[in-house]
């Protein structure tokens, strides 16, 4: 699966949760899932179990953690798959 | 989803929390019973119950907490039904006696465990999407009580503790309940002198000390029953406090 493939999927997984969807249109690696997308801290948890079953990955608290933009989410899904 | 449910119970080796593993066992649960040091009267306990499995933690330490964890996802492929945040500590001492390092031991024993396990285990209710908490308070996190400034602090930051956990959690079906138990029969009120024995006994309505099977009940309803409540403390107490 290519970096496009994945960010693709990334996006449209966080799409039911994104509040500023004016930023969706120029998603790029340096997009801030919180503050450029506005998803509600609280709804991290719902991403991260989805990347799990997208991708069939774990993601543990601790790379949870680290995952802040776009970017941060495609490359630790592509260490994993 | 599996047919049998499993609750795991934190400081099951002996008083409460024995009894509540084994009122959770006749219930049809297969139970974890976590231990810190004591394996030998873990293993009594788990004789009392049909299916069962041992778990050995320091959870006075993050790792200890994280190897419960580790083998609820191991060998439990990460099923958790119930959760009972029953471990807990009381190092009493008169507020000019205590120590940093007592005040530290029981902030990480009482609190810090119940925060962190609550914190990694919901993750697999989450993905379930159903699951109970049940957190064991006491009737001291809501009165005073002489010698128990660190115990009882720990045990009001419990209470509210439940009630955040609650919210954050209903939408995951999953109830976060707390029992907020009086003055029960156990290794930590025998030690109590008889004198202060008696000046308790006068305050409760009942006019005796409660025992572990009548707190393990009402853990029990938590686990199988109980589908509107949540964030709640439920005071098991002989009517102290009425």
């Amino acid at each position: 699966m290519t970096e496009n493939e994945i960010k693709d999927k990334v996006v449209e997984i966080l799409k039911p949760y994104v509040r500023n969807t004016d930023n969706l249109g120029s998603v790029s690696n340096s997009t801030h899932i919180i503050t450029d997308l506005e998803v509600n801290s609280s709804r991290l948890v719902d991403v991260i179990l989805a990347f799990e079953d997208e991708f069939d990955i774990e993601v543990s608290d601790e790379e949870a953690d680290k995952v802040q933009t776009i970017g941060d989410a495609v490359a630790m899904i592509k260490a994993k798959i | 989803m599996a047919e049998t449910k499993i609750a795991l119970v934190t400081g099951a080796s002996r008083g409460l929390g024995a009894a509540m593993a084994v009122a959770l066992g006749k219930a049809g649960f297969k139970v974890g019973i976590h231990y810190n040091a004591n394996s030998a009267s873990a293993e009594k306990v788990a004789a009392q119950i049909e299916n069962s499995f041992l778990v050995g933690a320091d959870l006075s330490t993050l790792e200890g907490t994280d190897a419960i964890y580790d083998v609820l996802k191991k060998d439990h492929g990460g099923q958790i039904d119930v959760l009972v945040n029953n471990a807990g500590i009381a190092l009493d001492n008169p507020l000019f006696k205590a120590s940093p390092e007592e005040f530290e031991k029981t902030v990480n024993v009482n609190m810090r465990s119940a925060w962190y396990l609550t914190k990694r285990l919901s993750r697999f209710m989450i993905r379930q999407k159903s699951g109970r908490i049940i957190n064991i308070s006491s009737v001291v996190g809501s009165m005073g009580n002489p010698t128990q400034s660190i115990y009882g602090m720990t045990k009001a930051a419990i209470e509210n503790f439940t009630k955040t956990a609650a919210i954050e959690l209903a939408e995951y079906n999953i109830l976060v309940n707390a029992v907020a138990p009086g003055f029960i029969q156990s290794d930590m009120t025998d030690h109590i002198p008889a004198e202060f024995q008696e000046k308790i006994l006068s305050r409760i309505p009942l006019g005796r000390m409660g025992n572990a099977e009548e707190i393990a009940e009402v853990v029990v309803f938590l686990a199988t029953a109980g589908t509107y409540m949540t964030g709640t403390t439920v005071a098991v107490n002989g009517g102290l406090y009425v």
